[in-house]
C-alpha cells in the first residue's frame, strides 16, 4: 500500500469537507500543523519557484485508485543552500513525502520531510 | 636547487610574516579617526529558542498598546503565527481570494521574514540587501538630517552615526500601510524604529529594535535579533510577486478535496 496516513483526519478523508473558496498560498492557516500525512509515489512535475516550490505526484489510494497529491516546500533559494539543484526532482522520481495536510482535505500538503528515491532530503528553512 | 629556493623563500615568508602574526593576536588597535567598524557581509538570521510566534514579532511580552492600536489589532489577521487566518489581510503574505498581496513589508518587520540579508558599507553610506524581494536600505552616515519633503514611505527615510562600535539607525517617514510585525501590530505614520547595530563576535550580528509610536504604543517595545555571519552565500532572487505560480496549487487544491 503505498499511501498511508498517519492521522485519525487523514483517515477519514473520504468525507471531509473541503473550503467553499479558494484558499490562497503559503497561510499557516491553511495547514493542519497538530497532524502529519505521509504519501508515497510518482512525481509528474516539480516547479522550482518563488516564493514555494510546488511538487505534484500521482499516487495510488487504499484502494489502488490513482490519486494526485501536491506539496509545498520553501523557495528555491533556502532550497539550494540545503543542497537542493533545479533538477533534484524530475517526472518519474519516486517520492516519499510527509506533511501538513491542507485544512480544506485536500490531497495538498505542506511538506515537513522528503525523500527521493529513497534518499532523504534536507528541507532548508523559511516559509 | 629550486627546492632550496622555495625553502628560503618560505622561512622568508614566515619570518616577513611574523609581525603580522604578533599583531594579530593582540587586541585591535584603536581604529584610525572617522573609521566605521566593519559590519559587512552575507547575514542570515538565528531563531532564538522560545521566540515568541517563533519569530514573528519583536519582543516576548505583548506590546502595550493604546486603545486605538488595540482596535486595530483586532482587525489584522496574519497568515502564520498563532493568530493566523485562513483568510489573513496580511499586507504581505495574504490568503484571501485573488490577493497575490506582496506589499512592501516595511521597516521594522522585513527582518522578520525568514531570507538573509548583506550589508554593503561605503563611505558616508551603508546599504541594507534584503533577500526577500530585494529590498535596498540606504542609510546614510554622512551627517546629513532626515529629508522630510517626501511623502511618507514603505520603508522609510534612515540616516545613522556611529557611537563606538555600533551603527545607530534612525528611520522616520513611514506610510501606515504596513504592520510592525508578523502579528498584525499596527503603527502610524509617526512611527520612529531606532536599530543599534554591532558586531557582537566576527560572526554575529546583535541588532537591537526600538519602536516607538505614542499614538500606538504607551511605551517604546522592541527586541533584540542575532544573526550569523554566511562567509559562503551570496543574496539570490526571491520575488514574492511569483505568487501567481500558485493559481495552479490552488486549483488543485479544491479539485482533489474529496
Amino acid at each position: 500500500m503505498k499511501f498511508k496516513t498517519t492521522t485519525l483526519l487523514a483517515a477519514a478523508a473520504g468525507v471531509v469537507l473541503f473550503a467553499s473558496s479558494l484558499l490562497a498560498h503559503h497561510g499557516q492557516a491553511n495547514y493542519n500543523t497538530k497532524e502529519s500525512v505521509t504519501v508515497s509515489g510518482t512525481v509528474t512535475d516539480f516547479q522550482f519557484v518563488n516564493p514555494h516550490s510546488l511538487v505534484f505526484l500521482e499516487c495510488k489510494d487504499d484502494k489502488g485508485q490513482a490519486e494526485k497529491w501536491q506539496g509545498e516546500l520553501t523557495s528555491p533559494n533556502h532550497l539550494v543552500r540545503a543542497g537542493w539543484k533545479k533538477n533534484s526532482l524530475k517526472p518519474g522520481d519516486q517520492v516519499t513525502m510527509t506533511g501538513f495536510r491542507a485544512m480544506s482535505g485536500a490531497n495538498s500538503m505542506w511538506i515537513t520531510k522528503m525523500s527521493i528515491n529513497g534518499e532523504e532530503m534536507k528541507l532548508g528553512q523559511g516559509n | 636547487m629550486l627546492r632550496r629556493f622555495l625553502e628560503f623563500n618560505f622561512v622568508l615568508s614566515a619570518v616577513l610574516a611574523l609581525p603580522g602574526l604578533l599583531v594579530a593576536q593582540q587586541p585591535a588597535p584603536a581604529k584610525a579617526q572617522g573609521a566605521a567598524p566593519d559590519l559587512s557581509g552575507v547575514w542570515n538570521r538565528r531563531n532564538l529558542p522560545g521566540a515568541r510566534y517563533g519569530g514573528y514579532t519583536f519582543s516576548a511580552e505583548e506590546p502595550s498598546m493604546t486603545p486605538w492600536a488595540q482596535e486595530k489589532f483586532k482587525l489584522t489577521k496574519p497568515s502564520f503565527g498563532p493568530r493566523s487566518f485562513k483568510d489573513s489581510n496580511d499586507p504581505v503574505n495574504p490568503t484571501t481570494v485573488n490577493a497575490t498581496g506582496c506589499f512592501p513589508p516595511g521597516v521594522p518587520r522585513i527582518y522578520l521574514h525568514p531570507f538573509p540579508m548583506e550589508i554593503v558599507q561605503q563611505p558616508g553610506r551603508v546599504l541594507m540587501i534584503y533577500e526577500f524581494n530585494h529590498f535596498v536600505r540606504q542609510i546614510w552616515t554622512d551627517g546629513r538630517q532626515h529629508n522630510t519633503d517626501l511623502g511618507p514611505t514603505w520603508m522609510g527615510d534612515s540616516i545613522g552615526h556611529w557611537e563606538g562600535d555600533t551603527l545607530v539607525v534612525d528611520t522616520i517617514g513611514f506610510n501606515d500601510k504596513t504592520w510592525v510585525d508578523r502579528a498584525g501590530h499596527p503603527h502610524t505614520e509617526d512611527m520612529h524604529v531606532v536599530e543599534r547595530i554591532r558586531r557582537a563576535d566576527q560572526k554575529t550580528l546583535q541588532i537591537d529594535v526600538t519602536i516607538e509610536d505614542p499614538k500606538a504604543y504607551t511605551k517604546p517595545w522592541g527586541g533584540r535579533l542575532l544573526y550569523e555571519l554566511r562567509p559562503d552565500w551570496n543574496i539570490s532572487e526571491m520575488i514574492c510577486e511569483d505568487n501567481v505560480n500558485f493559481d495552479q496549487f490552488i486549483q488543485n487544491e479544491e479539485k482533489t478535496g474529496k
